[in-house]
């Protein structure tokens, strides 16, 4: 791409009578980019972002009308704030998406650790067992979450929630942290042994720390899906308090209100701002690799 | 250095660094190590040679612990260590991935294994300085390890290694990622570090010429078995078998039987040499000679002597490769140094008719 970029506008001509065949270069029409390509990258990106700036837009909008913007205020944002039981999902969907991140990355990682540096017979067939959960329709494992607490007679709340939430989380922690784990080379670990550190050590000293990156960025990624998720918080959560998204789901059913907004950009900064950390973070640590290519698990060893 | 590794409660004082004792390792089926018996002197340079997968990373691995052999022991200074784990044991390796830790600078790097001991940290500190001067890394231990060369990475590997003083380090192909220029520098600098340390190197390598460069002795090995163990003249001069001989340097096989004091070629001709005695005539054997011994014309009176015609001829800077055919399909590769007086490069032709011969000493009967 870049090399069709560079190449210079205007070329310096070869003096005339120099090359017999010296006629005008001119890069081949056929090779330019063609320009209805940047077209349908707008178009899509338009499709993409309207309706979450309007939602930003009328977040702010002073009256109740969700048709004209009729000037700023933050009255909608106060309401959300004020209202007891808004604010209670809040802080259970906060709750929630903390107590998942922490435990399903710590879950996520042993078992990446495991499926990689086990080798046992059965570990190929395990790495594809593994991603089920991350192609399973969510409504299922919400259906079946819920059919498996009842079974146990587990009461609906919070509680039962994180389960599900962990349960569906350690698949993407795994697949991050895989990635990162099949990149380093295991004669590291075992320099580390050789130079007299014990297993425990070396995955502390060693392999952790080759891992951070991973890890963070995996956590901050669950994070970010369980405050959004609304399918599976259906299903298992009890009656109060919600989590958020239910919480807004309930509320839409009786006419949609400009509260709704409020939430819904306060929702979408915190995931915004969750998924910037991972991408962020490990570049700070690492210095040299960005989020993006430790979540693709794209970068070298 | 603590109490638990392998030299400090050594019962007595042993004169080899490492003893392998009937060692098998079998991985399913295949035994990669089969019925190994060797003894590594304390100090020595010792090399594993061999094609891939002849075993010697193996054997490397066993004593460092990576790997516990199926059957037989391994003694380390005189203490068997099977079951002994590889943080416990009084050996160090370099990997050929180096394997630094990228997230510690090229100090931590080195100190890993002294924190690890509980070395009080200015002695640490002194070490890890001495050891980067042994390395010619001085004033780069704040470096990080990827801002490093090849040959720099493994030159901290290197150090890394030798500052816990092992009783034996083991190098794994460590020179195999380096180009060939710095190889050959790198080879001539282990050899020093190795003088100048007297630790015992147990080195494996595939490349026969870093291993005749380096060693004190060599073993080389092939399919899991030992085929000779001696010193790199020894090894080379008088190779154990025609996979020693073909495996070291090139070498000229030649097909033929024993007949009465000599072996009569496929070719025809008869060769006087000297047939050892478990060679009764009639049996089947090689006749092994290094190019670099075999004369073209000007032959010197007693010397055994051929007769073919000149089918290639390859200059390779210091020397001349001149391939003769004695007979269809019975080639023999002859090397002529290109040396000041020399005769001008067209003393061969192709399709000239030559006598070549040797020295009957140099040829060597192999079965």
């Amino acid at each position: 791409m870049s090399t069709v970029e560079s190449r210079p506008t205007a070329p310096a001509r070869p003096p005339a009578g120099a090359d017999a065949e010296g006629a005008p270069l001119k890069p081949p029409k056929a090779f330019d980019r063609p320009r209805f390509l940047k077209f349908f990258m707008g178009v899509f990106f338009l499709f993409l972002f309207v309706p979450i700036a309007l939602v930003v837009l009328f977040s702010f909008n002073s009256s109740r009308s969700l048709q004209d913007f009729q000037g700023f205020s933050t009255r909608w944002y106060q309401t959300f704030f004020e209202t007891e039981s808004l604010r209670d999902s809040l802080v259970a969907s906060l709750q929630i998406a903390l107590v998942t991140m922490v435990i399903a990355t710590i879950l996520g990682t042993m078992l990446a650790y495991g499926l990689v540096r086990a080798r046992t017979r059965v570990s190929s067939s395990l790495n594809v067992l593994m991603l089920l959960p991350l192609v399973t329709p969510e409504i299922v494992a919400g259906a079946s979450a819920l059919l498996l607490f009842t079974q146990v007679k587990l009461d609906l709340s919070l509680t039962t929630i994180i389960l599900a939430h962990i349960t569906f989380s350690i698949s993407y922690v795994t697949v991050v942290v895989r990635a990162r784990l099949v990149a380093l080379s295991r004669e590291v670990e075992e320099a580390s042994m050789d130079l007299g550190a014990t297993r425990w050590q070396t995955f502390r000293l060693v392999t952790l720390p080759a891992l951070w990156p991973a890890v963070l960025a995996a956590g901050l990624l669950v994070f970010a899906l369980s405050f959004d998720d609304f399918v599976l918080s259906f299903f298992t959560t009890g009656e109060s308090p919600q989590p958020l998204p239910v919480r807004i789901w309930a509320e839409i059913r009786f006419g949609v209100r400009p509260t709704i907004n409020a939430i819904g950009t306060f929702m979408l900064v915190i995931s915004v701002v969750s998924i910037g950390l991972a991408l962020l973070l490990p570049r700070l640590f690492g210095k040299r690799e960005s989020g993006l290519k430790v979540l693709l698990g794209r970068e070298g060893a | 250095m603590s109490g638990d590794t392998v030299r400090a409660h050594s019962a007595e004082p042993s004169a080899s660094a490492i003893r392998f004792e009937r060692v098998i390792k079998r991985f399913g089926e295949l035994a990669a190590v089969d019925d190994l018996n060797l003894e590594i002197r304390k100090g020595e340079f010792f090399s594993l040679l061999g094609p891939s997968g002849c075993g010697k990373t193996t054997t490397l691995r066993m004593v460092a612990g990576f790997d516990q052999p199926s059957q037989g022991h391994i003694y380390l200074d005189g203490e068997a260590v099977e079951t002994v784990p590889p943080y416990k044991r009084n050996v160090n390796t370099v990997f050929q991935s180096y394997a630094l830790f990228e997230h510690l600078n090229i100090e931590d790097n080195v100190a890993f294994g002294l924190k690890r001991r509980k070395v009080p940290s200015d002695e640490i500190r002194s070490r890890v300085a001495e050891a980067l001067e042994l390395v010619e890394l001085h004033g780069r231990g704040k470096a990080r390890p990827r801002e490093l060369s090849g040959g720099q990475k493994q030159r901290v590997a290197l150090a890394r290694a030798l500052v816990n003083r092992p009783s034996v380090l083991l190098l794994d192909e460590p020179l195999g990622a380096l180009d060939l220029k710095l190889r050959k520098q790198m080879q001539v600098e282990l050899k020093g570090i190795q003088r100048e340390v007297g630790i015992t190197f147990l080195y494996v390598t595939h490349d026969q010429e870093e291993a005749l460069a380096m060693s004190d002795r060599i073993a080389i090995m092939e399919r899991g078995v030992v085929k000779q163990c001696s010193s790199p003249e020894e090894v080379y001069e008088h190779p154990s078998g025609p996979f020693v001989a073909g495996f070291i340097g090139v070498s000229n096989l030649l097909n033929g039987v024993v007949q009465n004091g000599g072996v009569k070629l496929a070719s025809g001709a008869t060769c006087v040499a000297d047939v050892p005695s478990d060679c009764p005539p009639g049996s089947e054997v090689h006749l092994s000679v290094r190019p670099e011994k075999i004369w073209l014309d000007e032959l010197e009176e007693g010397m055994v002597a051929l007769d073919g015609t000149v089918v290639e001829r390859v200059y390779v800077g210091t020397t001349t490769q001149v391939i003769v055919e004695l007979a269809p399909g019975m080639r023999v590769t002859a090397l002529e140094q290109n040396v000041a007086r020399a005769r001008s490069d067209d003393r061969w032709q192709i399709g000239d008719r030559v006598r070549l011969g040797w020295h009957r000493e140099h040829a060597r009967v192999l079965r």
